[in-house]
């Protein structure tokens, strides 16, 4: 079965490669047939990629350990899920699922548009030649389909990797980072046919905010993972990998706003082809990262050969998408300019200015080792403390403005109007910070602001709802009428959520690391530790080792964990179960780790109290509820475009 | 306004970002420098991350005052460099004999003293091209 | 490669191959092979009918604005009189004829 897999993937590349070759040659000469013909091709790719998938899937459903890929990944004894999600787990495997989500996306972005105008023409070649670079890769670089005689048993899965986020978090980041090329796609065939209308920016909304909560979302997991999972009592490391896909969310996010500007006043043009641009060449860039091990991370470290082909893909997106925006500058001369800078379409542009400056700041951070070692010989890498800095000084401002933007009109706000509907949200910010300092929080400065621009924003957002349902009569209606404002509402709450959420996780949470012998307690936060007994049981595929702590507050019994170490005996490795009591009193978490268990009993215990923790997951959810809400289809809306469009083909 | 001041904000934004990066650079250091065993020698006293593979099976206790010890060797080729390391602090599940490392600390005397708690162990890799395990 | 495996690569590989050639197929003599693509005119159209909902758009933003009071009513005054008039310059540069009807109800009132 491994050579229809490699079939499979030969058709795939042949296809995609077709579309880019006949799809630039219709496009460019103008035939409508082969313009179809290059459509159906991407379609087709779509249904050759399905196959190879379908391939791998059984072959580790079965553990067909003659496969090289299932047998470095699974074992005999690992359970079903977690051999279905060695499709991801592995460099040949994971390259294939992003082949699977980009020809997916590719067929239904063509299906969607599928009447063959000139857009579409330069949106299909554009698509392949993404296409083709994975496909190339996949068969005659890194193929999963390599076959070897059967080893007894597999290698087996890192017990880290054996959890339920395994199953989730990266196809919703491939979902995240595949799902922005649709838009770079669709701008860059706007370029390619010397579009001067909004056309591609309507019909990759949705794509762009798909795809940025997908990747927001997989974030998330990913985070959570870590917290719950590799247990070392933080969420976010500034490790390269997590960066990776951290920077493309950014300039997505900045993405997001600013075509709001170009819809809406029709500025911006040559700004937003470029952070298209910066958005897709990130979250490739952010692949490589992730692969090439070319940057020390916990994540990865070995030297593949791929790093060197994904580097030359990029600076070939890199020159193409540099030069067609070049090339089409004076299409791209806006006519209307920025009236003021105290206007709505100023505060997307510091906000936009914001986040592409912390996106850039963290890819310096990212690359430093890499070209300190090339200036100097020596490999010098940053660390928390850098990204901490950065992080305060442009996301703090951020989160303020998230509050001011929405209170601003567009055009040009005259200073009193903005005086007056600033004063219940400056005073609720204010009364927070007094609040906070009188009761001790003052301890941490970025903390402190973290918390009194949130009160500004929830304020603002408030405001916002209570005014427009005062106006309209009902939420529902005042929602359902106003989908992508108020739904870019909740998002916000949901980032508010979010901000909250790392600071008071961050900023104000207590940490203590004690050596108990049974019967014996610490103290942390207010909350006492009193260390029982070790049990121990045997799972399906690890021994667990567990200690008791009994968990008090004052003199009463709060709960009682559990955290211990688990033995994985086919992969001969030791995994952390942290326990973790979630606090309703303080929104927040109570984190305990067993750092060490000698054979003596002695437990070497140490405990994180996090305030307010919990709202970072929190925001997850909210993320979502609030894409929905904007993402939702609005048959006015639908028809005033096709009305729009209809004279005019794709 | 004649001409859109959207050029000047951005083109004085960029300058700000920058000197806020170059001001940060500048106070806080250029960062940590990556050694491996092999050229640790030459970095004795300075606070450096050293980057290696684990040679001999670690001896004592991270907990206790004593620390523990290991050897680290150089990643990639066969240098016959080997640097013992004392460490206190919370030990990653991954580390072990054979995994490769990162500590941060400063050489003391011959033996290097690790900071306590960054010890970092990178996972086995799930994306390499080599068909071993472990 | 076992048998099963050969018969069904070769039925997606002639899938695929059916699949690209299929408009040739289907039209192997057509009376027009151009890609459809807009007139000069129905490009200046197009962007006419942009810079039409743009402007309508903006000012039912700035009616929404008002009502729920974010815009005070000085500030509407000043700026409700300026967009009125670039929506009916876009109406009227869309649609000569409907210009008289739309200019009327553009006048301030």
């Amino acid at each position: 079965m491994a050579g229809l897999g490699r079939a499979a993937l030969l058709l795939t590349f042949g296809l995609v490669a077709y579309a880019l070759v006949a799809g630039s040659l219709a496009a460019w000469r103008r035939r409508r047939r082969l313009a179809l013909s290059a459509q159906n091709a991407i379609l087709a790719s779509f249904a050759t990629t399905l196959v190879a998938s379908g391939v791998l899937v059984v072959a580790l459903a079965r553990r067909d350990l003659s496969f090289v890929y299932v047998a470095q990944h699974t074992s005999r004894s690992l359970p079903l899920g977690y051999a279905l999600s060695a499709f991801w787990g592995g460099q040949e495997g994971s390259l294939l699922l992003w082949l699977l989500v980009l020809t997916g996306y590719s067929s239904l972005a063509v299906w969607l548009n599928r009447r063959s105008g000139e857009l579409l023409a330069w949106t299909v070649p554009v698509l392949g030649g993404v296409a083709i670079f994975f496909a190339l890769m996949l068969c005659f670089v890194s193929s999963p389909f390599a076959t070897a005689p059967a080893p007894a048993d597999g290698a087996g899965m890192v017990p880290s990797l054996q959890n339920p986020y395994m199953l989730a978090h990266p196809p919703m980041l491939y979902l995240g980072y595949v799902g922005l090329t649709i838009p770079f796609a669709f701008a860059m065939g706007a370029l390619l046919s010397k579009r001067t209308d909004e056309r591609w920016i309507v019909l990759t909304r949705r794509w762009t905010l798909a795809a940025w909560t997908f990747l927001g979302v997989g974030q998330l997991l990913g985070a959570h993972w870590a917290y719950v999972e590799i247990g070392w009592g933080g969420y976010y490391a500034w490790d390269p990998v997590e960066n990776a896909a951290l920077m493309p969310w950014l300039a997505a996010t900045a993405f997001l706003h600013s075509v709001m500007i170009q819809e809406k006043r029709g500025m911006l043009k040559v700004w937003n082809m470029a952070l298209v641009a910066l958005a897709f060449g990130l979250s490739i860039f952010g692949t490589f990262l992730t692969r090439s091990g070319v940057v020390n991370s916990i994540h990865s470290f070995s030297q593949s050969p791929l790093g060197g082909w994904f580097l030359g893909f990029i600076v070939v997106i890199a020159i193409f998408s540099v030069g067609l925006i070049y090339l089409r500058l004076p299409l791209l001369r806006a006519r209307t300019k920025l009236e003021s800078l105290v206007s709505r379409e100023a505060t997307f542009l510091y906000n936009n200015l914001l986040l592409v400056a912390l996106a850039l700041t963290i890819l310096w951070g990212v690359v430093y080792p890499l070209l300190t070692q090339a200036v100097n010989g020596e490999t010098r890498s940053v660390s928390k403390p850098y990204y901490d800095f950065f992080l305060h000084t442009f996301g703090l401002p951020l989160l303020l403005l998230m509050g001011i933007g929405p209170l601003v009109a567009w055009r040009r706000a005259s200073l009193r109007a903005l005086g007056r509907t600033f004063v219940v949200p400056a005073v609720a910010a204010v009364a927070t910070g007094v609040a906070l300092i009188a009761t001790g929080f003052g301890s941490s400065t970025p903390g402190l602001l973290a918390y009194t621009f949130s009160a500004f924003v929830a304020a603002s957002i408030v405001l916002e709802f209570v005014r427009g349902r005062r106006a309209t009569g009902s939420l529902l209606r005042l929602v359902a009428r106003n989908r992508r404002r108020y739904g870019g509402y909740v998002v916000h709450a949901a980032v508010l959520s979010l901000a909250i959420g790392v600071a008071g996780s961050s900023a104000y949470q207590t940490v203590r690391e004690q050596a108990l012998r049974p019967g014996q307690s610490m103290e942390a936060a207010g909350y006492t530790f009193t260390y029982g007994a070790l049990s121990t049981r045997q799972l399906q595929n690890s021994q667990e080792t567990s200690a008791t702590v009994l968990v008090s507050r004052g003199r009463s019994h709060v709960t009682t964990l559990h955290p211990g170490k688990s033995f994985y005996p086919v992969e001969q490795s030791l995994s952390n179960d942290v326990s973790i009591y979630h606090d309703p009193r303080s929104l927040g978490d109570v984190y305990t780790i067993a750092d060490g268990i000698s054979k003596n009993g002695t437990l070497q215990l140490k405990v994180l109290v996090k305030p307010l923790v919990n709202l970072v997951w929190l925001a997850g959810l909210i993320f979502v509820v609030g894409s929905v809400v904007a993402l939702w289809p609005d048959a006015v809306e639908q028809r005033r475009l096709d009305e729009r469009y209809a004279a005019v083909p794709v | 306004m004649k001409r859109s001041p959207a050029r000047l904000v951005i083109a004085l934004s960029v300058a700000a970002a920058l000197a806020v990066f170059i001001l940060y650079t500048s106070i806080a250091g250029a960062g940590t420098p990556q050694i491996e065993p092999s050229t640790l020698a030459q970095h004795a006293g300075q606070d450096v991350q050293l980057v290696g593979t684990v040679v001999s099976k670690p001896a004592g206790d991270a907990h206790s005052a004593a620390g523990m010890r290991f050897t680290l060797k150089d990643d990639h080729g066969t240098k016959a460099a080997r640097v013992p390391v004392v460490y206190t602090g919370s030990v990653p599940d991954l580390f072990r004999q054979g995994r490769q490392v990162v500590v941060e600390g400063t050489l003391r005397d011959g033996t290097f003293v690790a900071k306590p708690g960054s010890l970092i162990t990178k996972c086995p890799s799930k994306y390499s091209p080599a068909k071993s395990n472990t | 490669m076992t048998t099963l495996a050969l018969a069904l690569g070769a039925a997606l590989a002639l899938a695929a191959v059916l699949a690209v050639a299929r408009p040739f197929l289907r039209e192997p003599a057509p009376a027009s092979d151009a890609l459809a693509e807009p007139t000069e005119l129905e490009r200046r159209r197009l962007t006419l009918a942009e810079e039409r909902d743009r402007a309508l758009a903006a000012l039912k933003e700035l009616e929404f604005d008002h009502r729920t009071g974010k815009v005070s009513d000085e500030d509407y005054r000043r700026l409700v009189g300026p967009l009125r008039r670039s929506a009916a310059d876009a109406l009227r540069a869309l649609e000569p004829r409907a210009e008289a009807r739309h200019v009327h109800a553009a006048r301030p009132g």
